[in-house]
């Protein structure tokens, strides 16, 4: 994602860019505030649209073995390498709304129920590839940690406290709505193509599913927290501007 | 009577305020449409991927991804429910019946020798051929924005970079039937025909 975002946060400081339509008002900064109300119009009837149209029953479609597209599945990280986690030491901790809180190895993460599948990746910038990811079903784990009633929301955590080449702290986080965790095809994905997740794609484990655009799939993910409502920080790249939803 | 009148101006053209509104809202939202699709293009160009030739930044709307993408996302209601309740008054009003081109209009392009039948005719068949284009555009643009939902779309087209392509192309073709569109109606019926659609 460094690619589209980098450019995103370059222009969106530097507003640059003057566009056909609005070429005779000038400057760009008109033009974000005109993108800015757009998107406050037109992003909840686009969500509302969205959720008409999803069913957590309906599968995306799966694909062949021979299918798959190995090279078209392009590396979009913000951080200039990725946080390399120890498999070994590795935890992910599922708390909040849930009766059960817990805190699961590489190992038990692996012993419970598992799912392959070779799907088709979207991402934001408009390309797609085809790709097989195995792992924990989401909801799976989410049977396993009884969430509570009120639970409506899913919070990520990830690759928290690991420093860049710059030697300045990162980590990403990410907020779903539960619908689509439910959806049997989100799986937390420990395989990519057959193979163990490679760091660059999120090892040791990292959110995979078809329904979600690229962005909403978290890398490296080390937390899962039930909520209730939305938190402030919604999600790494939706808090640069890209829409929460996300929806495919 | 009054036979000594003054000659007569020729008459002008005389819109429907339906038509007219249609034609402002689709040619505004069309370039919105193109100017933010080019934007979201960019990210990763369907030609080339990131290596490929990228569109210079006068062209573009939204000065980077996401805001392309508000732009692109917004416009499209605009673009769709425009060109819904222009069909719907098209079908209610049966201008479907003579305002297109028709069976008259091709044989005359086959056998008609009046010069001005036949670029009436073509024009007729120009026009026209902007209800296709505008379909397969949001068509193909449904597709790329939930093609789990409408996977059929995706596998009509052969796969993904297929769908991609063709919903890039109908820019070209949209530009393209633009220029001709506008150079007929010139042609046809001179500035005042072409104004008559707009004021």
């Amino acid at each position: 994602m460094s690619h589209f975002l980098r450019i995103g946060r370059r222009r969106l400081i530097g507003l640059g860019g003057m566009s056909l339509l609005l070429a005779a008002c000038g400057r760009g900064s008109v033009q974000t505030q005109i993108e800015q109300k757009l998107f406050e119009l037109s992003d909840p009837l686009n969500r509302s649209f969205e959720q008409l149209l999803f069913s957590s029953q309906r599968l995306a479609p799966e694909f062949q073995r021979k299918d798959i597209e190995p090279e078209a599945l392009l590396i979009n990280t913000a951080e200039d390498f990725p946080p390399q986690i120890d498999p070994g030491a590795y935890r992910l901790t599922v708390g909040g709304l849930v009766e059960k809180p817990v805190s699961l190895s590489l190992e038990e993460i692996r012993k419970l129920p598992y799912r392959s599948e070779i799907i088709r990746h979207v991402c934001v910038e408009g390309w797609a590839a085809i790709v097989q990811w195995g792992g924990l079903p989401l909801v799976e784990l989410l049977k396993f940690v009884q969430p509570k009633p009120e639970a409506r929301y899913v919070f990520f955590r990830s690759a928290e406290g690991f420093r860049n080449s710059q030697g300045e702290l990162y980590g990403f986080y990410e907020t779903w709505d539960l619908a689509s965790c439910v959806h049997p095809q989100t799986v937390m994905a420990y395989e990519k193509n057959f193979k163990p997740l490679p760091a660059n794609n999120g090892a040791p484990v990292r959110l995979a599913s078809p329904i979600k655009l690229g962005y909403k799939q978290i890398k490296w993910v080390s937390e899962i927290m039930l909520l209730a409502a939305l938190p402030e920080q919604l999600g790494y790249w939706v808090d640069f501007g890209y829409e929460w939803y996300g929806g495919v | 009577m009054t036979a000594q009148a003054t000659p007569r101006k020729p008459a002008i053209p005389k819109q429907a305020l339906a038509a007219k509104a249609f034609h402002w809202v689709n040619l505004v939202t069309l370039f919105a449409m193109m100017g933010s699709g080019l934007q979201i293009y960019n990210a990763n160009p369907v030609f080339g991927g990131r290596a490929g030739y990228h569109f210079p930044d006068f062209l573009l709307l939204g000065g980077w991804l996401a805001g392309g993408r508000h732009w692109h996302f917004f416009f499209m209601w605009v673009f769709g429910l425009n060109l819904l309740w222009y069909g719907l008054y098209v079908f209610f009003t049966r201008r479907w019946k003579n305002r297109y081109v028709g069976k008259n209009d091709l044989e005359a392009l086959q056998k008609s020798t009046n010069p001005k039948r036949r670029n009436y005719a073509v024009h007729r068949l120009v026009y026209t051929a902007f209800i296709p284009v505008l379909l397969l555009a949001l068509l193909t643009g449904l597709g790329m924005w939930k093609p789990v939902q409408f996977g059929w779309i995706v596998a009509m087209f052969g796969g993904w970079q297929a769908l991609r392509t063709v919903h890039f192309l109908t820019i070209p073709t949209v530009l393209g039937l633009m220029a001709v569109h506008s150079l007929l109606a010139l042609n046809v019926g001179q500035w005042k025909l072409v104004r008559s659609m707009f004021t």
